[in-house]
């Protein structure tokens, strides 16, 4: 068995692995076809380099000129480009790096306040953390008297239909519909006469902690009571808790802030 | 603050313009040794492509605009003669593929220039008839070979080890010893006849 033409190559140009190297030594020191083959080749090798070179290096051009347009295109290169990233790193510059990072973030600042969508999206979630936007829920009522409001089997304990629900929060730009961040909740409750109408339904968050659903819960319980005790024309609560249930509630409990933390109501 | 960081500022800016064009010098110092070892081999590689001696003198300015960006970015050091080979081979594809005049050259694999064209200096005019009849049949077999096999064997020829002509070509180690083997027993076949 004969070495093949490629590993008398490959053990020429001395890629073989050693083990394999050593095999192919091995066979050529007791094969002479194999030794004589070897050399053909690397006769071909010689030939092959002879008329390359021959061929090829009379044609090349002195290098002088190359070198130096080289040299002129390299000063120019250096000229008009900065120092690089990493050079600028090691260079300990980047110990000045709070002052672009501060110029970074206030562009980025700027950009934000600019640009009209993003303003107008935080104005509609500062609304929805405590107080809807009047605009799109002023509140709405159905037509009932005090007497109604009052019975026994009005209760609060009414959920909102899923297509209003979706409605809402297409309506305050909530994309997708969150109802894990946000609760749909009544401005106007029923128990006081508040209407199932887009107009009296906002996506009221459940992150607000202080001005939250359970707190507003308590003043409409109040008021509920106050009015059905005499105390409070049903007409007024309505308008006030629309205009600014939080304002209503410093009013009614004679507070500036919630009577008592309570825990978020998740129960409605 | 602003009265007393302005100055440390551009200070640090003066010191890392010096430390730049000080780098930037040493850089092209590399590079011109790299330059004047290197031009001789990638001229003749990329005569081979049947590049004119014009275009050839492009390609290897660009290849070492390129090698200058390389260095500066302190990208990889090591192996930057197989990076070299790599760089001038890709430009001389697309400088064939874009220059419409070559389209004839690149259809016909004419890689070796005509006999006529080299001098020969062997004293003896027998000699020098035979071995310019042995070198034109080694021209025909050369030029015979597949492209991927010839530009193996020019690779080699430049003193490129295997696993650095499958980088510069994109093919496996094991598609170049393949190829070598089967070019040189066809010349050495041919050699023998």
């Amino acid at each position: 068995m004969h070495v093949s033409d490629q590993d008398l190559v490959l053990a020429a140009d001395g890629e073989l692995p050693a083990r394999a190297a050593a095999r192919v030594e091995s066979h050529l020191a007791a094969c002479w076809t194999c030794r004589v083959r070897q050399q053909e080749i690397e006769g071909a090798v010689g030939e092959f380099v002879r008329t390359y070179r021959r061929a090829f290096d009379a044609r090349l051009p002195s290098s002088e000129g190359p070198r130096a347009l080289l040299k002129a295109q390299l000063s120019q290169l250096g000229a008009t480009q900065p120092a690089p990233w990493h050079r600028w790193f090691q260079s300990g510059l980047w110990r000045f790096s709070w002052v672009l990072l501060g110029a970074v973030a206030c562009l980025a600042v700027a950009i934000l306040l600019t640009s009209p969508s993003w303003f107008a999206r935080q104005q509609v979630q500062a609304a929805t953390m405590m107080i809807p936007d009047p605009a799109l829920t002023p509140g709405a009522t159905v037509f009932i008297g005090r007497e109604e409001v009052c019975r026994a089997s009005n209760t609060k304990n009414r959920t909102v239909p899923a297509t209003l629900r979706r409605q809402v929060f297409e309506e305050y730009g909530i994309h997708p519909a969150q109802p894990l961040a946000y609760e749909v909740d009544y401005l106007i409750t029923p128990a006081l006469g508040g209407a199932d109408d887009i107009h009296n339904l906002w996506p009221e968050s459940y992150g607000s902690t202080m001005w939250n659903a359970a707190v507003k819960d308590a003043l409409e319980d109040h008021l509920r009571e106050l009015v059905c005790a005499g105390q409070l024309d049903l007409a007024t609560a309505q308008q006030e808790i629309a205009a600014n249930w939080i304002d209503a509630y410093k009013k009614y409990f004679h507070t500036d802030r919630p009577i008592q933390p309570v825990s978020r109501r998740m129960d409605r | 603050m602003k009265e007393s960081s302005t100055p440390d500022i551009t200070l640090a800016l003066a010191l890392a313009d010096a430390e730049a064009s000080h780098y930037s010098s040493s850089v092209e110092e590399e590079l011109f040794v790299l330059f004047d070892e290197m031009r001789e081999p990638l001229f003749r590689y990329l005569l081979s492509f049947s590049l004119v001696a014009a275009d050839s003198e492009e390609v290897i300015q660009d290849t070492f605009l390129a090698l200058f960006q390389h260095l500066r970015r302190g990208k990889p050091r090591q192996n930057l003669r197989g990076w070299l080979f790599r760089v001038a081979h890709n430009l001389a594809l697309r400088k064939r593929r874009d220059d419409w005049k070559q389209m004839e050259t690149f259809f016909s694999p004419v890689t070796l220039p005509p006999e006529e064209a080299v001098i020969d200096p062997a004293p003896n005019p027998e000699d020098q008839l035979a071995a310019r009849q042995e070198r034109t049949v080694l021209l025909a077999v050369v030029d015979a070979l597949p492209e991927q096999d010839r530009r193996c064997l020019f690779l080699r020829a430049e003193g490129l080890r295997y696993r650095e002509i499958a980088e510069v070509l994109e093919i496996s180690v094991s598609s170049v010893s393949v190829s070598l083997g089967r070019s040189l027993a066809r010349i050495s076949r041919a050699a023998g006849r």
